[in-house]
């Protein structure tokens, strides 16, 4: 179960209105949806009038337009597809981490975020996908069977069965070596998958606000820094920061991904407007 | 021990580990405090920082101040230092102590035992032996003596047991023993002496000599009192209406105030006389005025504030003033100046007894120790018969002969009597006027000696019979009885064969006539008058504190006609010696009073010029740091620990956001307005209120008095009173309280606007007002003036027409159906508001009176009433508790009694 109550995303996601993701090229799937593949197929745009071919059923014959002249036409709409977006929330235990009480901790931000935007997709009719789960979720019943299957979805960011030409949006803390998350997003990227990173960090880790001497231990891993004076090695610190910053903006650019970063003591509809902007089309 | 200045260390090795300190400064500085833990999960960003980074933590300059201190302390207080040491004595050698525990110790004897202990305990650290000389004659009687040499430790165990004695200490038996232990131990010696500063005889005794001995052994100390004067109560000399006390002290240099408590047996006081001995005087005299019913009850004296032997009179029989009435045959005649039948009477017994005057059944109707009849014949009827039965229930008359009596006999006399009188030396006689011959034993009499100059000249005779002889007390030269008496039932009757005026014989004019009557009267109380040898034992014993014990194992008893003559020693400690088997009979005690043998107290002589002088009490003694410098020690180091979790911020915001509230809470609380929780306090229960007159020791009657009435009211009715509360009309909020007792002084003043508005708006809201004048009874006697001053504090008050509480008033029957109101006096009478009046439905908003109710209902913190009641009696302070219920009932139910006069009417009418 996830800690984000449904109601509470979708609330925040109904301040915004409904997404229709950007789509040069829709995912292959044949689940229809609205947007357009140019060439003529399920769909409920007019597409064109071509000549009626034996073999077509009489009821496709329009016959306003067969009207008109001596022959015989029949009216094609163009298939119209949904848009496939595939969603990540990075786990761990350092996810589950806050530096006050007063913050929630990452990963209820992360999830928060990303159940909202999937509330915004679902309304825009568009289709979601977790990471290591085998079928997308689609339609406005789907916001709580998505909910529910949240722990089940993978470790990392890799899944063959995301479709092509589909959208990814990543949502953790991306504080794992750059390597990993290089490895993760140009893998989705030979997919032609386009994405987003999201980095969800506590100010804490923003700032370093302890001072004196301070033995840090590593969630998870058994991992331990003693630092003689905090306050000394800030600076330091926060330009090490920086330079991971740095480094994610330039990988996620080298295949043509974005990325953004929120603070947890930020309010959640900033970035969920930041998500939509780059997600919506124009 | 190693001594600076004031200061001296018993363990000084252990100072050596003071030059570590900056050795512990190093390591402080340079080792860090623990690391604090924290999870953190961009640690990898933490991971490999440059070593530039690892400086050395530094200790904040003020914590490792901090510490420094607080490891200092430790170390000094390790080496337990004591500040201005005792020496014991100087010198080398065991220790003496010498140790005045006479009565003149006593007032400040823990100030003296403190200091022989201190020296004790100096001797201890030095491992001195000791040995202990007290000066007074032990009360087993042995002789003074110095003890065996002993380690200091067992000779404070000895010293705690010292107690100061009742009697005088003996420096000269102190100056054998001090030559008997020389020559046991001739070696170096040194000498503490504890003086009580008082010379014991009037003419120096042997301080001088003692001091020069002990000085010439080795260094001698002398400790001494010196702004403390010796005082001395001695015996109070009684006169007609009052007890003259008096108080001698050794004579210093500012004047000081003595107060002399009259106190009861059971400890009650019952007067006091203050008196302020000038500077430089050695004597002050104070009267203590009493009422003669209240001052048979005084049993002893106390002087204030010193306490003990010296201060304490035990007052017995011979003190007691007995009520005499006097009847004469005439009224005209009796007070006839020289020639008066009661002229004679009145003057011999007037300072030694209450003298009453009046007809016989007018005396006999109050109570009487002896009656005295002057030629006065007892006719038959009513008067006989009232005589009769008084005499034979313990009452003693004595009569007088004369012309009348002489011409008819009545049965109220111890012998028959010839008819006629007898005289000797007249004109027609060829006798001689006779003299008197000496008291026979077995007469009260005995031990008067008859002056020769005592002559009878008339007389009346007794009828010759086998019992005259033994009924006879005095004799005439001749043998002719000139003093008979006879027992009858409990009483007796005592015949003067002579008139009470010098017509028949000039015994009236001597001496003697004083003394006899004063035995008679004596007598008729119970005491023999000649007790002979008979030995008293003792029965309780004074102590050198001046409390009441049990006698020791050595004193002895004393012959009953030397307790005057006797001087208090161990043999005869001063106390209450008497008949083992009358011991519960005060009457049959006598008393042996240290002071009656003192002399006025002189003090010592100059000390030896070598002998150093040290001041008991007022000095600090000295006092181990040891103990207080752990202690800040720790403190410095809780208060480091403090500062420690701060650092290490283990002590998170929220700890400091609640100390900061809970601070501002405590702000908020101590400055909460007071007047509101008084209030509220008020306002919880109900309780009842007295005015405060500004006289402590009247507001605390008055607080005892409401106490004591509150628990009787607990106690007896539905009511629950809490304690009561002192206000001052015009500054107290006076809505909470339903009644307010208001004792009026003499010297009270008109109140002013404020406290007018709020004592009516009080009286108005049917409050009620209880106002004590504290004189009911005394006309002016105890409380003068306070008439004038109730008259004072009413007149702006809105006092509504005033009429004595009738028969029928509700405050004689709101709880208690009571005949009468009384408090600690009885009689009189209360006024209330009139009847007829009908604002308030008829509640009086005051009453008034003069009982000292107060007084009456007081209760002490030992559950005992301090003052009696007087007349007195278990029934009169029940009577007063009475009437306080219903007061109180009255002021919380109003006339709802008065109502239930209207229930049969009631019930009739609903019968209908």
């Amino acid at each position: 179960m996830t800690t984000v109550p449904v109601p509470w995303a979708e609330a925040l996601g109904a301040t915004l209105p409904p997404l229709v993701v950007q789509a040069e090229r829709v995912a292959a799937t044949v689940m229809q949806g609205v947007h357009g593949r140019r060439r003529p197929g399920q769909g409920d745009a007019f597409w064109q009038f071509r000549p009626y071919l034996p073999g077509d059923a009489a009821s496709r014959v329009d016959w306003r337009q067969s009207a008109k002249s001596d022959r015989l036409f029949v009216r094609e709409t163009e298939w119209e597809a949904a848009q496939t977006v595939a969603l990540w929330c990075q786990g761990g235990p350092g996810m589950d981490w806050r530096s006050d009480r007063m913050l929630p901790t990452k990963r209820t931000r992360a999830e928060l975020l990303l159940l909202a935007l999937a509330s915004l997709l679902f309304r825009g009719g568009e289709r979601v996908r977790l990471f290591g789960l085998p079928r997308a979720f689609s339609g406005r019943g789907a916001m709580s069977v998505l909910a529910q299957s949240l722990p089940r979805q993978a470790e990392a960011a890799a899944d063959s069965r995301i479709p092509r030409h589909s959208r990814a949006v990543l949502i953790g803390d991306f504080l794992a070596p750059l390597e990993e998350t290089r490895r993760a997003v140009a893998q989705l990227a030979t997919a032609t998958v386009q994405g987003h990173l999201l980095q969800v960090l506590d100010p804490a880790e923003e700032t370093l606000p302890f001072t004196g001497r301070i033995r840090f231990r590593g969630l998870g891993a058994a991992e331990e820094a003693l630092v003689p004076r905090v306050e000394g090695v800030r600076a330091l610190y926060e330009d090490r920061l920086a330079r991971h910053r740095e480094g994610l903006a330039a990988l996620a650019a080298a295949s043509g991904w974005s990325f953004a970063t929120h603070r947890t003591d930020q309010p959640p509809e900033s970035a969920l407007l930041a998500l939509h902007q780059r997600l919506a089309p124009g | 021990m190693w001594q600076v200045g004031p200061l001296a260390f018993a363990a000084p090795w252990l100072l050596l580990a003071l030059p570590a300190l900056p050795v512990l400064w190093w390591l402080l500085r340079v080792s860090p405090p623990a690391a604090k833990v924290q999870d953190f999960p961009a640690i990898r960003l933490l991971r490999d920082l440059p070593p530039t980074e690892e400086t050395p933590h530094r200790t904040p300059w003020w914590l490792l101040l901090l510490r420094m201190v607080a490891a200092a302390l430790v170390i000094i207080g390790l080496a337990r230092p004591v500040w201005q040491p005792v020496g014991a004595g100087g010198g080398s050698g065991p220790l003496l102590v010498v140790l005045d525990n006479g009565w003149a110790a006593a007032p400040d004897w823990p100030a003296r035992v403190a200091s022989a202990a201190a020296a004790l305990e100096a001797a201890g650290r030095e491992s001195r032996r000791v040995a202990l000389l007290p000066t007074a004659p032990p009360e087993t009687g042995d002789p003074i003596s110095v003890t065996a040499l002993m380690p200091a430790q067992e000779a404070a165990a000895r010293l705690a047991a010292l107690r100061p004695h009742g009697w005088p200490v003996d420096r000269a038996a102190a100056l054998a023993a001090v030559a008997a232990f020389r020559r046991t131990n001739p070696g170096p010696l040194a000498t503490l002496y504890v003086a009580d500063g008082v010379e014991q005889t009037p003419a120096g005794d042997a301080f001088t000599p003692l001091a020069e001995a002990l000085s010439a052994a080795g260094p001698l100390t002398l400790a001494r009192a010196e702004a403390r004067p010796a005082r001395v109560l001695p015996p109070p000399r009684a006169e007609a209406d009052r007890l003259m006390v008096r108080v001698l002290q050794t004579p210093i240099g500012a004047a000081s105030e003595a107060t002399v408590l009259a106190r009861t047996g059971d400890g009650r006081a019952l007067a006091s006389a203050t008196m302020t001995i000038p500077a430089g005087a050695g004597s002050a005299e104070a009267a203590l005025d009493l009422p003669i019913e209240i001052r048979n009850q005084v049993v002893r004296l106390d002087l204030e504030p010193e306490a003990g032997a010296a201060g304490t009179v035990l007052l017995d029989e011979r003190f007691r003033r007995r009520p005499v009435g006097l009847a004469g045959a005439t009224d005209t005649s009796a007070d006839a100046p020289l020639t008066g039948d009661l002229f004679y009477l009145e003057r011999a017994l007037g300072p030694y007894a209450e003298v009453r005057r009046g007809s016989v059944e007018q005396l006999l109707s109050r109570q009487l120790a002896v009656l005295i009849l002057a030629d006065r014949e007892v006719p038959e009827g009513r008067e006989r018969e009232a005589l009769t039965r008084w005499v034979e229930q313990g009452g003693m008359l004595i009569r007088f002969a004369g012309p009348r009596m002489a011409e008819r006999p009545d049965p109220l006399l111890p012998v028959a009597l010839r008819a006629g009188e007898r005289q000797l030396g007249g004109a027609l006689s060829w006798d001689r006027p006779q003299t008197l011959a000496p008291f026979p034993e077995g007469s009260p009499f005995a031990g008067l000696v008859p002056p020769a100059e005592v002559t009878v000249e008339r007389q009346v005779l007794a009828e010759p019979s086998a019992r005259l002889t033994e009924r006879s007390w005095a004799r005439l030269a001749d043998g002719t009885p000139l003093v008979t008496a006879e027992a009858r039932g409990q009483g007796r009757i005592v015949l003067f064969h002579v008139t009470a005026n010098a017509e028949w014989s000039n015994l009236p004019l001597s001496g003697l006539f004083v003394d006899m009557l004063r035995r008679l009267v004596a007598l008729s109380a119970g005491v023999q008058g000649n007790e002979g040898e008979a030995p008293l034992a003792p029965l309780e014993i004074l102590d050198g504190f001046g409390r009441l014990g049990a006698a020791p194992p050595a004193a002895a008893p004393i012959p009953a006609n030397q307790v005057e003559e006797t001087a208090a020693s161990p043999r005869h400690p001063p106390g209450w010696y008497g008949s083992p088997g009358q011991a519960e009979d005060a009457a049959w005690r006598r008393a042996l009073n240290l002071t009656a043998h003192l002399p006025a107290p002189r003090p010592i002589a100059a000390a030896p010029t070598n002998a150093r002088i040290e001041t008991i009490g007022g000095v600090p003694t000295e006092r181990d740091l040891g103990p207080w410098l752990l202690a800040v020690a720790l403190l410095l180091l809780a208060l480091d620990l403090l500062v420690s979790l701060g650092q290490r911020g283990m002590i998170g915001r929220q700890w400091s956001r609640g100390a900061r509230a809970a601070a501002v809470a405590t702000l908020l609380l101590s400055s909460a307005p007071a007047r509101a929780e008084d209030a509220e306090a008020a306002a919880n229960a109900t309780r009842l209120a007295y005015v405060v007159t500004g006289d402590s020791a009247v507001d605390e009657t008055s607080r005892l008095g409401l106490v004591g009435l509150s628990d009787f009211m607990n106690r007896r009715t539905a009511a629950a009173l809490a304690d009561p509360q002192a206000v001052v009309p015009g500054r107290d909020d006076l809505s909470f309280y339903p009644l307010i007792y208001w004792p009026v002084l003499p010297d009270a003043a008109q109140p002013d606007a404020a406290a007018v508005s709020a004592l009516n708006t009080f009286m108005r809201n049917g409050g009620i007002i209880l106002f004590d004048t504290r004189d009911e009874g005394s006309g002016d006697g105890m409380n003068p003036g306070a008439r004038a001053a109730l008259r004072r504090v009413t007149r702006d008050l809105a006092i509504p027409p005033l009429a004595p509480v009738a028969e029928d008033h509700v405050l004689k029957r709101a709880f208690y159906l009571l005949p009468e109101l009384p408090g600690r006096y009885a009689g009189g009478q209360v006024w209330a508001a009139r009847d007829q009046d009908r604002a308030n439905d008829s509640v009086s908003p005051v009453v008034i009176g003069g009982h000292d109710w107060a007084a009456a209902w007081a209760l002490d913190a030992r559950g005992q009433n301090p003052y009696a009641t007087i007349p007195g009696g278990a029934r009169q302070r029940v009577l007063a508790y009475r009437f306080g219920t219903n007061l109180v009932m009255y002021a919380l139910t109003g006339n709802y009694k008065g109502d239930q006069v209207h229930v049969p009417a009631i019930l009739e009418r609903l019968g209908n």
